[in-house]
């Protein structure tokens, strides 16, 4: 019986300290001071002598201001602007450091209250953040302000398909005279949203986080791709498991105790890939790396590779220095051109952190996005410094990492992405993410609009 | 009332309402606000002269805490700030805070006693009630739900006292409004919170709300805790519920549509003039000049930046252009088709100063509609705790009984009054500076700015 999808949602509280972005500082002589004030000037009458500036309960322990819960901040700043000679409302340094210069600690706030939530975040009183700027942040996405097939999507009436198909989708079918279809069928399988994980960083690749990858990826109905050594050491078999293999790894596939739906081979083998195509002859084949060129698209593309997997490093950049979005129309591109961009899938990954980058990836050109630090961002994993690509980068995994915990974040944090995801896609009214695919016409890029809006104007010149 | 009734935790508490205290506490509730609104007030004033060093924790990349320090100057001195707040542009990056203006050499300027036109017509067509504002602004919608009834008050008192006007948002006309009703715009939203026939009957304009910049394609949104029982009543729902909006009419499938709509308005008030506030996808050009043939005397694009509702972060930054993009599309459209002249073009969604609205206009909007620099005006942080619980620590968006009592309405219509006036002093600067006598001359001269990004 047809089901519809869904991500069961619960609370999932940090299980580690987490910094809130404020600390609030109380001159504890001078509230002293004031209370006493007050209550000369209140005639001893403590309720309101003593009323606090605070609905947030920053001031509601059991000495109040004389021991602040900074915790409970929510940066209001009704207390200092109250009482600008006793309280100070500052930025946390240890807030300040939660991430790196990519993943910075607002992304990470957010990650984590995703995470913890499940919920879309949702705040008052306009937009914060910069103007625009390079990458994601120089795209906008599209709306309509009249009716369109499936209004109604986004508040449940009607639906919003964010399925993907993944492999090989032959432009057409053949049959005989019998009617039996005759060569290239269809070799694709399904995911119920438009994300997998993406391989994780050697210095995170512990039993207990790779577990919660596989059972969080088995539960919302995705994948999650791992080093075949891993596998292998770990015992790991299941739908959701795309074994990752290199011509470096010796006999990689030698007691693989499954067959994957699909399966990752980095960088291109050719000896390799055609192993893989006779031993493993229903899964699909992806072919993995960090820049394609239009050649290079070309020749897989004729050798037999149907699904590509793009990557870039964890701030979004490719081997050229090129921003991921501009990889990803550069590739999708190259595929209409040759005219089977339906026949191959596209997936990417790298700089994917913010639920608004799914769609934007999409627009450009992907099928479905590899998630990587936002998911260690979940769990909150600390970062080592700034961490630029899988194998040099260094996490730190709470020590009461457990795994129920980490899935329920992990689901938490889909179920988020997915919601914001049907936000986008109500908003233009599509019915299905797939029509979304290299839809740029429904994307907004910051340099178009400003010379459209703005040539003509003295001191521009772009 | 307890010690701590000022921080009674949200939900919980709102349900309760004021009289989860006992007898006696309660009776110290309005010695506690007032305490409160004394020490506030006092805030607002100090503030500005402190300075933003000592507020490490305020503002963001587009309301800096200078921006926000010296608009709550300006809304007590009804003055520029000349203490070295910058009280012009943001630090967005982007948008207005890259452009500047282009004054003439000092001695080429007007004079300062020279008389300066900030006035604008809100119908430009040949036909229907004649209206003109004195100053090109007037105040965006804010639903009764979403702010307080003493902050609509404020509100409608300032459009008043400017002989401009303020918009009931999509919440419902409180019968306090009555009395302002010819400076209050009736909105008909698509959850039709609150709209009856006779506050289409008293309106001078009507605006139909197609959507807003802060949640393009996605309809209002109140949250349940803020559904209080008064604001249920107002929109005839569900106390504590969360009320989204359904987006968009689901009666509009074509411009022809559209026309149906401001036909029924027009029956019910033929003398209304007709407002359109819709979003700005990449068609807005031809939702303008759909708008404009549906018969729309007012088209208000709300950029994507702005907003003072509950809205998911998704939407604020990612759906729809901001309206410095908008604008000039628009009104290229609108004058390639030959129709500019009969329409008249408000920009909202992201103006936050006097030099913002001069920029709006000369790049192609006769006026600009103001939300959150109101709000600022009134003591907003941009905290952003609007939805959260009880609503804004301050009482401007919040229906709880209590804290909404920290904002008294002469007040703040004083504070906002004083806005207006800096904001009408500066734009009259401007406009000599620019060697300008009249503000509708500064339409679409893209050729008095500067690109300094």
């Amino acid at each position: 019986m047809y089901q519809r999808y869904h991500l069961e949602t619960s609370s999932a509280p940090e299980i580690a300290p987490f910094p809130n972005r404020t600390r609030v500082k109380v001159q504890k002589r001078g509230l002293a001071t004031h209370l006493v004030r007050e209550l000369v000037r209140y005639r001893g009458n403590r309720a309101v002598a003593l009323s606090r500036p605070c609905l947030y309960g920053v001031f509601s322990g059991p000495v109040g201001g004389f021991a602040p819960r900074s915790d409970s901040c929510v940066a209001c700043l009704r207390c200092t602007v109250e009482y600008p000679e006793m309280v100070r409302v500052c930025l946390n340094p240890e807030h300040l450091r939660l991430g790196d210069s990519y993943f910075t600690p607002g992304h990470v706030d957010t990650v984590c209250y995703e995470a913890r939530t499940g919920r879309v975040p949702v705040k008052g009183a306009g937009y914060r953040g910069r103007f625009g700027g390079a990458g994601w942040d120089g795209m906008w996405t599209d709306m309509s302000e009249i009716v369109r097939p499936t209004r109604d999507g986004i508040h449940g009436r009607e639906f919003i398909s964010t399925s993907v198909d993944i492999g090989q989708k032959p432009p057409f079918l053949t049959f005989d005279e019998q009617g039996v279809v005759t060569g290239r069928s269809a070799r694709t399988f399904s995911m119920p949203i438009p994300v997998l994980f993406d391989v994780p960083p050697p210095s995170a690749l512990s039993p207990k986080f790779v577990q919660i990858l596989v059972s969080a990826a088995q539960k919302a109905g995705t994948m999650v791709v791992l080093p075949v050594g891993v596998l292998k050491r770990l015992k790991l078999e299941g739908r959701a498991i795309v074994p990752l293999v290199s011509h470096k790894d010796d006999n990689a596939l030698e007691g693989l105790r499954f067959t994957p739906l699909m399966i990752e081979l980095e960088g291109w083998n050719e000896t390799l890939f055609r192993e893989i195509l006779v031993r493993f002859a229903d899964s699909a084949i992806c072919l993995r790396q960090d820049s394609f060129s239009k050649e290079d698209l070309s020749k897989y593309y004729h050798s037999g590779v149907r699904v590509f997997h793009l990557t870039a490093n964890y701030h979004g950049f490719g081997r050229d220095g090129r921003f991921v979005l501009d990889l990803i129309r550069e590739a999708h591109a190259a595929f209409l051109e040759a005219g089977c961009r339906d026949e191959v899938t596209l997936l990417g990954s790298g700089g994917i952190i913010a639920a608004e980058h799914v769609p934007k990836a999409i627009i450009c050109g992907l099928d479905a996005v590899g998630l990587d630090t936002a998911l260690l961002a979940a769990l909150q994993a600390r970062f080592l410094g700034d961490c630029l690509d899988r194998q040099s980068s260094g996490f730190q995994l709470p020590r009461r990492l457990s795994v129920d915990w980490g899935v329920q974040r992990i689901e938490n944090l889909l179920a988020s992405w997915r919601d914001q995801l049907l936000e986008i896609l109500g908003a233009m009214g599509l019915r299905e993410v797939r029509r979304l695919r290299g839809e740029i016409g429904r994307a907004m890029f910051q340099k178009n609009l400003e010379r459209e809006a703005f040539a003509g104007i003295k001191g521009y010149d772009h | 009332m307890t010690t701590n009734s000022m921080l009674k935790n949200s939900r919980e508490d709102s349900h309760s309402g004021p009289s989860v205290a006992g007898e006696e506490s309660r009776s110290d509730e309005p010695l506690i606000v007032k305490k409160h609104t004394a020490y506030l007030r006092r805030g607002f004033h100090l503030w500005p002269e402190l300075g933003k060093d000592n507020l490490p924790a305020m503002g963001d990349y587009r309301w800096t805490s200078d921006l926000i320090l010296s608009t709550w100057l300006q809304a007590e001195t009804g003055k520029p700030p000349n203490n070295g707040l910058e009280y012009r542009v943001g630090n967005s990056g982007g948008g207005f805070d890259v452009l500047d203006l282009k004054f003439l050499p000092e001695d080429q300027r007007l004079a300062n006693h020279g008389v300066v036109n900030l006035s604008i017509p809100l119908n430009r067509r040949p036909y229907d009630c004649s209206i003109e504002i004195p100053v090109p602004f007037y105040g965006a919608g804010m639903s009764f739900g979403s702010i307080s009834e003493q902050v609509m008050l404020a509100r409608a008192k300032t459009a008043q006292a400017w002989n401009t006007f303020t918009s009931t948002g999509e919440g419902g006309y409180p019968d306090s409004l009555l009395a302002y009703k010819d400076h209050v715009i009736t909105q008909v939203a698509t959850g039709m919170f609150g709209v009856r026939e006779e506050t289409i009957r008293d309106a001078r304009i009507v605006e139909f709300k197609y959507a807003q910049g802060a949640k393009p394609g996605l309809g209002g949104h109140l949250l349940g805790d803020k559904v209080t029982t008064a604001v249920a009543s107002m929109r005839e729902s569900v106390p504590w519920i969360s009320l989204f909006s359904p987006f968009p009419f689901h009666s509009v499938y074509s411009v022809e549509d559209h026309k149906k709509h401001l036909d029924w308005i027009k029956t019910i008030n033929p003398k209304a003039l007709l407002a359109v506030k819709v979003s700005t996808p990449t068609d807005i050009d031809m939702v303008a000049v759909g708008s404009y043939y549906a018969g729309a005397h007012i088209l208000n694009l709300d950029g994507s930046y702005g907003g003072t509702g509950a809205a998911p972060e998704i939407a604020k930054k990612t759906i729809a252009m901001p309206i410095e993009f908008a604008i000039p599309r628009v009104h290229r459209y609108l004058s390639q088709e030959g129709i500019r002249g009969e329409i008249t073009v408000m920009a909202s969604g992201g103006i936050r100063t006097a030099y913002d609205i001069a920029k709006a206009i000369a790049l192609g909007a006769d006026g600009v509609i103001l939300g959150t620099a109101e709000l600022v005006a009134m003591g907003c942080t941009r905290c952003g705790n609007c939805e959260r619980g009880r609503g804004c620590p301050f009482g401007l968006t919040s229906t709880d009984p209590e804290l909404s009592q920290l904002v008294e309405e002469n007040w703040a219509a004083g504070r906002l009054g004083n806005l207006y006036r800096s904001f009408q002093l500066q734009l009259r600067d401007i406009l000599r500076w620019l060697g300008l006598t009249r503000i509708q001359d500064l339409v679409g001269r893209t050729d008095l700015l500067i690109y300094g990004g």
